[in-house]
């Protein structure tokens, strides 16, 4: 008994020893105290150094948490319990969150960097007038392949990946919409297509593409790709930009046919306590010279006019990440499908990979 | 003879399937490239981040305080529940409470962390130190409870009586007889709590929120990125902070087995 209180004792006292250290580190990074902004982003999706300048130009504490997916950031804002002041969801997860309204309209008055944006990425479909978003980064689906292993094919268009010398290679992004997307693209429709025709047309299409497949993945892609073990792969630019660093062999293409263009955007969820302070930190991040430093931390695109001019030659000049303005036309974002709809891709998508030949 | 060879070789590819990433990993927090596909060099650049990352210590410590208080409340809990469970004369109460308990442990951890979410919306109780405190002792107190139960059924009855006869009051027979008795499965259950606790990430993953956060959330959602060696570097710390947890235990363990042997001896 003595024993077991003795050492119950020692643990617990450690345990309060590291809740102090805690508390003296937090006290040290100043995140303790009234004016707080709390930030939901993720992953590794901001340069910590920006976030220092902003605590300091504005006198607001920072506290920033990630996520990994637009869905359980959904789930935690709607739930509520947390008092997030910014959000970063993608295109898709932007309509969603408006039409749950889970979201606060933004007072165009308190961003006046916004002038900065490129027009060609503001209103778009997923929130007409920018009522309640602002574009963060953006990027592009396209085809990665290794130089190395693959010679004489150029992949200026999704059809390319239906030569037959790809046998067993291409891996694909695990993703309903991505790949339904290329499917029609390679037939020159819209990939926000609901026309059944059409849809059926493109899931006979990319059924043909089968040999090639060599796997439906996610992250995985990025670690296989960088270690020279697969030659083709469609994935999003932002991803590949970071395979593109890891391995000098790799190239990155937006097939001439259309593709689809994604965004990432800050936003103020309905959580949020802080709205004076969000409204102050989205346009910090507007700032050209903010944007450029965190565009360059991160390797996204920055959908920042001014910024891009601020970024060294060789990032804003490399049109696989910065498209030159008629490139950009054929690309198109994801509208929101509604659910019926979505759920019809889906369908089609599980046949697609449950499809074997 | 030969039979003893085959085990041996199976132990030995086991233990290597079972450690060979774990070495992987940390082999290549010490690379230069940055990458984990080649070795270019030796550096310890990734530790040095580590320790510049204050928002990372921050993590890494809650992470500490969550096991180590969780755990601890979760044996205090855990061991009173298994005394409930182990002395309960109706039996089908006994046995109700038993799978009652034995439910919360095969259930899946998503399930239970939603639950967990929706309970604290509900209550309106704020997401962050407590909330995940809260469900981290939840969820640890039935692994506490089956590990220090077969200690409970394995003690002689008569034990008790005798410490009874001798004039022993309830708190001296639980003090002085039941506790160091079950001692070893009290351990046991917090180090597994511990563990559990430490690693969790699907039910920590719903309760987290307002800047609280634990190290297996914020791992997973830097992985999108593509894990950065530093991550490395900090797993292969934590590594060898487990071992010497573990090498501890071991001689706590040595210590008690010598102090029964001390105590047998006067019997002989």
């Amino acid at each position: 008994m003595k024993q077991l209180v003795r050492i119950f004792g020692i643990v617990v006292v450690a345990a309060l020893l590291m809740m102090g250290l805690t508390y003296s580190l937090n006290k040290s990074e100043g995140y303790s105290g009234g004016n707080t902004l709390t930030i939901y982003n993720w992953g590794d999706y901001v340069d910590p150094d920006l976030l220092k300048k902003f605590e300091k130009e504005s006198g607001i504490k920072v506290i920033y948490q990630t996520f990994d997916s637009n869905e359980a950031m959904m789930t935690k804002i709607e739930q509520g319990g947390t008092t997030f002041d910014i959000a970063v969801p993608s295109d898709y997860a932007i309509s969603k969150m408006r039409e749950e309204n889970l979201l606060i309209p933004l007072d165009k008055s308190k961003l006046p960097n916004m002038k900065y944006l490129n027009p060609r990425f503001m209103d778009l479909s997923f929130d007409e007038g920018n009522k309640y978003s602002m574009p963060y980064f953006w990027g592009t689906l396209g085809i990665i392949y290794n130089k190395k292993m693959i010679h004489d094919i150029p992949f200026t268009t999704w059809n390319d990946l239906w030569r037959p010398e790809l046998k067993n290679q291409i891996m694909l992004i695990d993703g309903a919409r991505e790949v339904m997307g290329l499917g029609l693209n390679s037939l020159g429709y819209s990939l926000n297509s609901t026309n059944e025709a059409e849809l059926q047309e493109a899931l006979m299409k990319i059924k043909e593409m089968t040999p090639n497949v060599k796997a439906i993945v996610g992250d995985e892609i990025k670690v296989l790709m960088a270690g020279d073990e697969a030659g083709v792969a469609v994935t999003f630019s932002g991803e590949a930009s970071e395979m593109l660093s890891q391995n000098k062999d790799l190239e990155y293409v937006i097939p001439k046919d259309g593709s689809n263009l994604w965004f990432d955007n800050m936003v103020i969820p309905k959580t949020a306590k802080n709205v004076d302070g969000a409204h102050e930190f989205i346009n910090f991040m507007l700032k050209p010279e903010n944007a450029a430093i965190n565009a360059e931390y991160v390797g996204y695109a920055t959908p920042n006019e001014a910024a891009v001019k601020l970024l060294p030659k060789e990032i804003s000049s490399d049109r696989r990440f910065y498209p030159e303005p008629d490139q950009l036309e054929n690309l198109e974002v994801y509208d929101n499908l509604g659910k019926k709809m979505l759920a019809h891709y889906n369908e089609l998508f599980l046949e697609f990979k449950m499809y074997r030949k | 003879m030969k039979k003893n060879k085959w085990g041996k070789i199976y132990l030995a590819v086991v233990f290597f399937v079972l450690y060979a990433p774990i070495f992987y990993l940390m082999f290549y927090s010490f690379n230069e490239a940055g990458n984990m596909s080649h070795f270019s060099g030796f550096t310890l650049d990734y530790y040095k981040e580590v320790f510049q990352d204050t928002r990372l210590l921050i993590i890494v410590l809650n992470t500490f305080v969550i096991a180590l208080l969780s755990s601890v409340v979760a044996t205090i809990f855990g061991v009173l529940g298994a005394l409930a469970i182990r002395y309960m004369p109706r039996p089908f109460t006994k046995n109700s409470l038993l799978s009652l308990n034995n439910v919360l442990i095969v259930s899946p951890d998503v399930v239970i962390g939603a639950s967990f979410l929706i309970f604290f919306t509900i209550l309106g109780v704020k997401l962050g130190f407590i909330s995940v405190l809260v469900s981290h002792i939840a969820f640890s107190i039935p692994i506490v409870v089956l590990m220090v139960l077969p200690k409970l059924q394995e003690m002689s009855p008569t034990l008790i009586d005798a410490a009874r006869d001798l004039g022993a009051s309830q708190w001296d027979v639980l003090s002085k007889v039941i506790l160091p008795y079950i001692a070893p499965g009290v351990f046991a259950g917090f180090f597994m709590a511990l563990t559990y606790s430490l690693d969790d990430f699907a039910v920590t993953f719903f309760v987290t929120g307002n800047g609280f956060t634990t190290l297996s959330v914020e791992i997973y959602s830097r992985a999108r990125q593509g894990i950065s060696l530093s991550i490395n570097a900090l797993s292969t710390l934590l590594f060898l902070f487990t071992i010497i947890l573990v090498i501890g235990y071991y001689f706590i363990n040595q210590r008690n087995a010598k102090t029964a042997q001390a105590l047998e001896v006067p019997k002989k």
